[in-house]
């Protein structure tokens, strides 16, 4: 037991020692790398193959899909506990706070993108219905004395109540994670108004208007072509849409920033070995983090994709930041 | 020859390089176009109803108006980098193929005013909201666009009738200008336009106790004081008030109480027409005008008894 313990540490302890160094440069590569990209793409251009980041690695457009197709089949089944662990727990509250600020109404259907796990869907799901029972009691308490006029109406509103069913749509590229999803889904006994489909962010395989609301909740780093995945996002929109963002983004106060860096490349990546077994997949995450464009930066790419009333709230003092924006 | 070409390369890179920076420059102009066609071709927007009390003490005029309305909307609207972005996708949707490009304020003002109408069977809520959007072909989900939720519904409709009163009484100051129509006493003209407004909301008098308890939330409250104080002070104006001392105050904080409570009292009137109200509204006029002869009546006293007492003790 002791022995398969010191073993444990001394694989964790070399793996750090490697990829420590990795990190060293990548830091000082990421200030580099920050104002180079475009620069680094028009090189490529000519060359004739297009290449992006993959966390601090430069791989050609094409793999990146498949690589990260691959981090997210390898963490799967461990994806929950990890994001519990990782974030002590805090991004229930992230994703809580995105419910609240989207405020469905009833009848509202969801594309949840890169919905994985499905966490977002089934908190939609869950407002939705408590909302639908308030108004319910609401409408019993006002009828305490119904007039056989409020009688003969109600006849006739029960039957149009089906109609305003919320549906909640999740789209994810990679099927171990629908799979995931879909057994969480069963366990807590959530199933009807819910649908899981594969897709790629960047090419959804629906037709156009069809959502009153988009949700990707940290996925859209994950994407090869981020402006084609908010194309996209425009054209299954209805004309009123919304689309929310929720995603990691830069720390405004530098101190926190420090803090943050160093339990993001220090605490991370050996968690991710320690409880998944797979330390690659987690530096993966942090770098891909760094590599994300700030906030300023998004919401004027939510723009050029032609949303409106863009705005976006920094939660956990810019650890993560809620995008929003309307097609209208 | 080869020279001359090789020398007009780098001028023809430059412009691609710069455009960027041009067609920002081109976007503000046309934004800032845009802008005073929107509000010189559209109807005045309700949230420019805060902006007559400024243009008060200058002359009336429409391009003025809409002019002025345009620059304050620039600058304190904190969306007004899109604020003229073109509309093109809910343009067409709507069928108004040959409008203007509508702005995001005047967009959630149509979807407000669309809400207002199930205002009675949903209350003062954002459902009414989702309603009123998606009678206008958008989704519910839009009602996102309004973070005061139904404080921005209650708001604007308060802006929307203070507006709709200062017309009536604009028009009819017009009447009275041209001679077609005689000028009325202090007293009159007050009851009628405090008769007027009131009136408007009797459509909304069952829901009016929620929309109240709604402008005394604290986040509501400037905005709630706002519109009274301008609401009053139009009325004064139009009433001939040009007041530059003490009076300017007293005047406005009779006019209030007056408003306010001919509110409250026609909360719980149940009489045929709001009559109780009226009388109620009367009987409240009269004491501020009677308050008002007795002051005077005082102050001659007054000067009387002292003019008395100079000749005695001379």
């Amino acid at each position: 037991m002791a022995a398969s313990m010191r073993l444990l540490l001394r694989r964790v302890i070399r793996l750090s020692h490697r990829y420590n160094n990795v990190t060293a440069a990548g830091v000082s590569a990421r200030s580099g790398c920050c104002w180079g990209p475009s620069t680094c793409r028009c090189f490529s251009d000519v060359a004739g193959d297009r290449s992006t980041h993959f966390g601090f690695e430069t791989v050609p457009e094409t793999e990146k899909a498949k690589r990260v197709y691959k981090v997210f089949e390898n963490v799967a089944q461990k994806y929950d506990t990890m994001n519990d662990v990782m974030s002590l727990g805090i991004h229930r509250l992230w994703k809580d706070m995105l419910l609240h600020a989207m405020h469905p109404q009833p009848g509202a259907r969801l594309l949840d993108v890169a919905g994985g796990t499905g966490d977002i869907s089934f908190r939609f799901l869950e407002y939705v219905r408590s909302q639908q029972e308030r108004q319910k009691r609401r409408t019993v308490r006002s009828m305490q004395t119904p007039s056989s006029q409020d009688i003969s109406n109600n006849y006739f509103t029960e039957d149009e109540d089906t109609s305003q069913e919320s549906r909640a749509v999740v789209c994810d590229i990679n099927k171990e994670m629908l799979n995931v999803g879909r057994k969480r889904a069963d366990s807590m006994g959530i199933s009807a108004g819910l649908s899981w489909v594969v897709g790629n962010a960047e090419e959804l395989p629906f037709d156009d208007d069809q959502f009153d609301i988009y949700t990707i909740a940290f996925g859209i780093r994950n994407v090869t072509h981020i402006d084609q995945a908010l194309q996209e996002a425009l054209r299954v929109l209805k004309p009123g849409g919304r689309f929310m963002c929720l995603e990691f983004s830069k720390v405004t106060n530098p101190v926190l920033a420090r803090i943050y860096d160093a339990y993001s490349f220090q605490m991370i990546p050996v968690l991710g070995e320690v409880i998944a077994g797979d330390w690659k997949s987690y530096q993966y995450l942090v770098e891909s983090i760094r590599k994300f464009p700030d906030q300023e930066e998004f919401k004027h790419m939510i723009e050029d994709a032609g949303f409106y009333c863009v705005t976006y709230n920094n939660l956990t003092s810019g650890v993560v930041a809620l995008h929003s924006g309307f097609k209208l | 020859m080869g020279n001359v070409l090789r020398d007009l390369r780098p001028l023809v890179a430059a412009p691609a390089a710069t455009k960027p920076q041009c067609s920002s420059l081109s976007r503000s102009f046309h934004r800032a176009t845009l802008r005073l066609q929107d509000d010189s071709k559209s109807d005045k927007p309700p949230s420019s109803s805060s902006t007559t009390y400024h243009e008060h003490y200058q002359a009336h005029s429409a391009e003025q108006d809409t002019a002025a309305a345009a620059q304050e909307d620039s600058t304190s609207d904190p969306a007004a980098d899109q604020a003229s972005r073109p509309n093109t996708s809910y343009q067409d949707q709507g069928g108004e193929q040959g409008e203007e490009y509508e702005t995001e304020e005047q967009l959630q003002a149509r979807i407000l005013t669309a809400a207002l109408e199930f205002v009675p069977q949903h209350g003062w809520s954002m459902e009414a909201i989702a309603i009123g959007a998606e009678t206008l072909g958008l989704s519910s989900a839009s009602t996102g666009m309004f973070y005061n939720g139904a404080g921005d519904l209650v708001l604007h409709f308060l802006a929307q009738c203070n507006s709709q009163l200062t017309d009536i009484l604009a028009e009819q100051h017009n009447q009275v200008q041209l001679g077609q129509a005689e000028r009325k006493k202090t007293a009159d003209f007050l009851r009628d336009a405090v008769e007027t407004r009131l009136r408007m909301l009797i459509p909304y008098i069952e829901s009016w106790p929620q929309a109240m308890s709604i402008l005394l939330l604290p986040h509501n409250i400037p905005d709630s004081l706002k519109h009274l104080s301008t609401l009053v002070d139009d009325i004064w104006y139009y009433a001939g008030d040009r007041s530059t001392d003490m009076n300017w105050y007293t005047k406005r904080a009779a006019l209030t109480g007056i408003y306010n409570t001919t509110e409250l009292v026609m909360l719980q009137d149940s009489s045929p027409d709001f009559q109780d109200t009226w009388n109620f509204l009367d009987n409240r006029i009269q004491d501020v005008v009677n308050m008002a002869t007795t002051t005077k009546q005082v102050e001659c006293l007054h000067q009387i008894a002292l003019r008395r007492n100079k000749g005695v003790k001379r």
